[in-house]
């Protein structure tokens, strides 16, 4: 077994930044487009009280924006990494309880949501699809370093070289 | 010295960065909050009149009100259908555009009776709900009036959206006088929700009435909006010439 290098790791890496940056952006897009619907899909879910449906419609669009467009440039990779990680795992909670319960519901991942006809549930396919944006949160939360991004950038920054690597920050200090 | 300026234009951009992150999200924050709550209030202080193009009934076409229902159509109709609609499902705004001329061409010709019952299927899916219960109640007081078609088309020419607010009981007065309701007892009825509970009962015997009941696929079956029977049997209404066949 040849261990992958640098650069094809943090290519890896870099795919897996730009990707959940794209999914982040399109769900978040989508919802805040549609507020009533958004709202709808959120109802659904039926395990809030309504004053909280109403804030969590609120808020999650944009949640899901700000996380998106922290991908999209790079910034606290890790820390975005782990939010996104967090925020995947209550989405699937959210689904497999719908699921356990016998609901009939779109998930609103990407938009739309709300009641559907018994036999048009797809829970198993909205739950593997949302596990694998959680994989590339696990990979970005293990590994941050990736291309063209402002960690990267700020690291060569305070270090005394070009070497993109955040944990060489220290070393220039003491010269 | 040269690493020490390199530290400092590091920190530096760190700041930059900074704040040109928190920038960003506070104003991705606030206009999305503003965005939100101003396009689900957008029928806030709309004025509502009559739909455009209403058809003008002819003068012997009568609405009366029968508890919760309303029977519109001249006295000797042969064809009698009944339509369950709420006034906020989406469903029952397309059917009311695609059918609405002909069952009022048909209720003119003398050839139908439409009895409608107002359902308030959807009534914890306005934000703040109870705009389904709040439209068919005044509804039913346009009845009283003897201007419920008038008010009941412009209701859905104006429809709003789902998990979005509806209009509220101004409004709904409002348009009641836009529509040519002149008695005051229009307004009490209104504001009162006086036929709210008789609403709510007739709501639940439909629901469990199994000739109401429509297959969903999947093996699930129940009571849906819009629901059109003739002769106590469900009508097909996604068929173009359902209402031909009925009117024969």
């Amino acid at each position: 077994m040849v261990r992958p290098s640098q650069p094809v790791l943090d290519a890896v890496g870099t795919l897996a930044r730009l990707g959940l940056a794209a999914v982040w952006l399109v769900s978040g897009a989508l919802k805040l487009a549609d507020p009533g619907q958004t709202l709808i899909a959120v109802q659904a879910y039926d395990v809030l009280p309504d004053a909280l449906e109403n804030v969590v419609a609120l808020a999650l669009p944009l949640v899901e924006l700000v996380l998106g467009l922290f991908l999209l440039a790079g910034l606290l990779t890790r820390w975005v990494a782990g939010a996104a990680l967090v925020l995947l795992v209550v989405l699937i909670a959210g689904i497999a309880q719908s699921w356990a319960r016998g609901l009939s519901i779109d998930c609103g991942c990407f938009g739309g949501g709300g009641q559907v006809a018994a036999g048009q549930t797809e829970y198993p396919q909205e739950i593997l699809r949302d596990s694998g944006f959680a994989l590339l949160a696990v990979w970005l939360l293990a590994r941050p370093r990736t291309w063209l991004s402002i960690d990267g950038w700020l690291a060569r920054g305070r270090g005394n070289s070009t070497e993109p690597e955040a944990d060489y920050s220290g070393i220039a200090e003491g010269n | 010295m040269v690493a020490q300026a390199r530290g400092a234009s590091g920190d530096r951009r760190k700041w930059i960065i900074g704040i040109g992150a928190v920038v960003v999200v506070a104003a991705l924050v606030i206009g999305g909050v503003i965005w939100t709550i101003s396009d689900k209030n957008k029928t806030e202080g709309k004025v509502l009149g009559p739909a455009e193009g209403a058809s003008s009934l002819a003068t012997d076409v009568t609405q009366k009100r029968d508890g919760v229902v309303v029977t519109v159509g001249k006295t000797g109709a042969k064809a009698s259908i009944d339509v369950y609609a709420d006034f906020l499902c989406p469903i029952c705004g397309e059917f009311e555009k695609q059918y609405k001329t002909g069952i009022e061409q048909a209720i003119n010709d003398g050839k139908l009776q439409v009895r409608y019952h107002m359902v308030p299927l959807l009534n914890t899916r306005s934000s703040p709900p109870g705009y389904s219960l709040d439209s068919a109640n005044a509804a039913l007081a346009a009845a009283d009036a003897g201007k419920f078609l008038q008010f009941h088309d412009a209701l859905f020419a104006n429809q709003p959206e789902e998990g979005k607010r509806g209009y509220d009981k101004g409004q709904l007065i409002e348009l009641g006088k836009n529509v040519g309701i002149t008695d005051p007892q229009f307004a009490q009825t209104v504001n009162a929700g006086t036929y709210d509970q008789r609403i709510n009962a007739a709501f639940q015997q439909i629901e469990n009435d199994p000739k109401l009941a429509q297959d969903f696929g999947g093996g699930q079956s129940g009571f849906g909006t819009p629901t059109v029977t003739a002769n106590g049997t469900i009508v097909s209404w996604q068929d173009p010439d359902w209402l031909k066949k009925v009117t024969g």
